[in-house]
């Protein structure tokens, strides 16, 4: 993957850049197939036809691209696709690349651009993919008792980790303190309880020989867009079905579960995430936070890249790069940040959680 | 004060009413039938964006409010002020656009009245009520 952050390069750059890393690393010269994910390069670049575009600027032009996409979890759909191409049997090595260029744009088109993964309706209404966040953060801590405290350590933490990782979007540490007198963006929710506009790529070889780490499991959960319509507010369905679908097909449970990458868009996501996906009991995620439990040193780390918050979130590039930091912690590659784990979960959120994914990945050593 | 009547639709097979009225049931498919709704509800969650997106004034005030029979819908507001998750609001529509607005203690005492039915139900409700309150005020200082 490439550094996240405020980039330079065009968004085929950024990719071409990813996948021969991606591809170095495998000890791959040319895949036998291609998924692109990108979220809105139409939007923000004003070019389309991804698939083609990538493949021929990497210099792949007669190999099979397509392109995914399922908003801010484009990238993991990719993933699946891949999966799911090698499983069938039709290619033995799909290359997975997946990309967002997006700080050249002003915020409030960034804001708008995004928003047009929420349900028209609703958008009527002004609901930002903030504003949305600012109902659910506002809920969860009235039916669930998380406190603010337990929510601004969740950007406290992943900031920390953000510091030891050098493809981090933010690599410095933030005080509790300044967390929770950061600017109100959508009450109660703030300025730094949301993660930034990041630019980056991320790239991965998925391949029917044998590798370092296997896939155990992999599922996708669904929810309706139109969030009138859900029946609670407080934790994400499609995440919990995306959980059930990757444990059964890995055929184990959250229990042997050692390291996580989670989808921290907005900090209470964090905490909503690690009950629904049952990395913690109910009703205690916050306490577990506070406590410590998903910090680099913890019982479980969580998102020791730092996660959304401060690796960063170029919206197609995050899935696959959750997925790859988990490929170097159970390679034992992570300098830095590395944790003692040999199986990891990846989780994604994708629109206001309408199409989730839960990937598992096991070390084969 | 007299309570608007919101469109909507109902469907056949699972009941749940959805607003603004729509073709299909978002569950299960089935072409739903035309519904209609008292404009009175409780506040599920609300929220106030001080740099809201484009063709919006600041503050911009949003709340999602559940009505009598289970449908959700958005709605704008001129002030959350002492509005809480529970409350009682009216929602009326302005040119196709939901706005929600406090309920006084007449206002609810009259819904209150205008819901329950017979002398005993009465009683019933209002004990239930005020347990909710109790309740509501342990839990209130988490919102």
């Amino acid at each position: 993957m490439t550094r996240f952050g405020k980039r330079v390069e065009s968004l085929p750059d950024l990719m071409a850049e990813a996948a021969r890393a991606a591809l170095a690393d495998a000890g791959v010269e040319r895949p036998s197939a291609i998924v692109v994910a990108a979220m809105s390069p139409e939007e923000f670049t004003g070019e389309g036809n991804y698939g083609s575009l990538v493949g021929t600027h990497l210099g792949f032009s007669r190999v099979p691209a397509i392109r995914v996409e399922t908003a801010t979890s484009s990238g993991v759909a990719a993933v699946y696709a891949a999966f799911a191409t090698v499983a069938a049997g039709l290619h033995r090595s799909v290359l997975v690349v997946g990309g967002e260029k997006m700080t050249h744009v002003p915020t409030p088109r960034v804001s708008e651009i995004i928003g047009r993964s929420i349900d028209p309706h609703e958008r009527t209404y002004g609901t930002t993919m903030p504003a949305l966040a600012g109902l659910i953060t506002r809920a969860a801590m009235y039916r669930r008792g998380l406190t603010l405290k337990e929510i601004s350590q969740v950007a406290v933490k992943n900031h920390a980790h953000g510091a030891r990782n050098p493809y981090a979007h933010f690599q410095e540490e933030v005080t509790l303190e300044a967390v929770m007198a950061s600017r109100l963006v959508a009450d109660p929710l703030r300025l730094f309880h949301c993660c930034p506009i990041s630019d980056g790529a991320a790239a991965l070889l998925v391949t029917a020989e044998p590798s370092a780490v296997r896939i155990a499991g992999i599922g996708q959960g669904a929810d309706s867009i139109a969030v009138r319509y859900r029946a609670d507010l407080t934790s994400f369905p499609a995440t919990q079905a995306a959980a059930r679908a990757a444990y059964a097909m890995a055929g184990f449970g959250p229990e042997r579960v050692e390291v996580a990458e989670l989808h921290d868009a907005f900090a209470p996501f964090e905490l909503i995430s690690l009950e629904d996906l049952g990395l913690v009991p109910s009703g205690k995620s916050g306490r577990a936070t506070l406590d410590g439990e998903t910090a680099l040193d913890g019982r479980l780390p969580v998102s020791p890249s730092g996660g959304l918050k401060a690796r960063g979130h170029p919206l197609a590039a995050t899935g696959i790069a959750q997925i790859v930091e988990l490929c170097w912690q159970l390679r034992g590659l992570a300098a830095g940040r590395q944790v003692e784990a040999r199986v990891g979960l990846a989780q994604s959120i994708g629109g206001l959680a309408t199409n989730n994914w839960v990937t598992l990945l096991e070390a084969r050593r | 004060m007299t309570y608007e009547t919101l469109a909507a639709s109902r469907c056949p097979r699972c009941r749940r009413v959805v607003i603004p009225p729509a073709r299909l049931c978002p569950d299960d498919g089935a072409v739903m039938e035309p519904a209609s709704v008292a404009g009175v509800g409780e506040v599920v969650s609300f929220t106030t964006l001080h740099s809201p997106p484009e063709g919006f004034r600041a503050p911009l005030h949003i709340a999602l409010v559940e009505l009598e029979d289970g449908a959700r819908l958005f709605c704008h507001g001129d002030e959350t002020r002492g509005m809480r998750i529970g409350s009682s609001v009216a929602v009326e529509a302005v040119n196709s656009v939901f706005y929600f607005s406090h309920m006084g203690f007449a206002d609810r005492a009259r819904l209150f009245w205008r819901r329950t039915g017979a002398r005993s139900e009465k009683v019933t409700a209002i004990t239930r009520s005020f347990m909710k309150g109790m309740w509501k005020g342990r839990s209130g200082g988490a919102s």
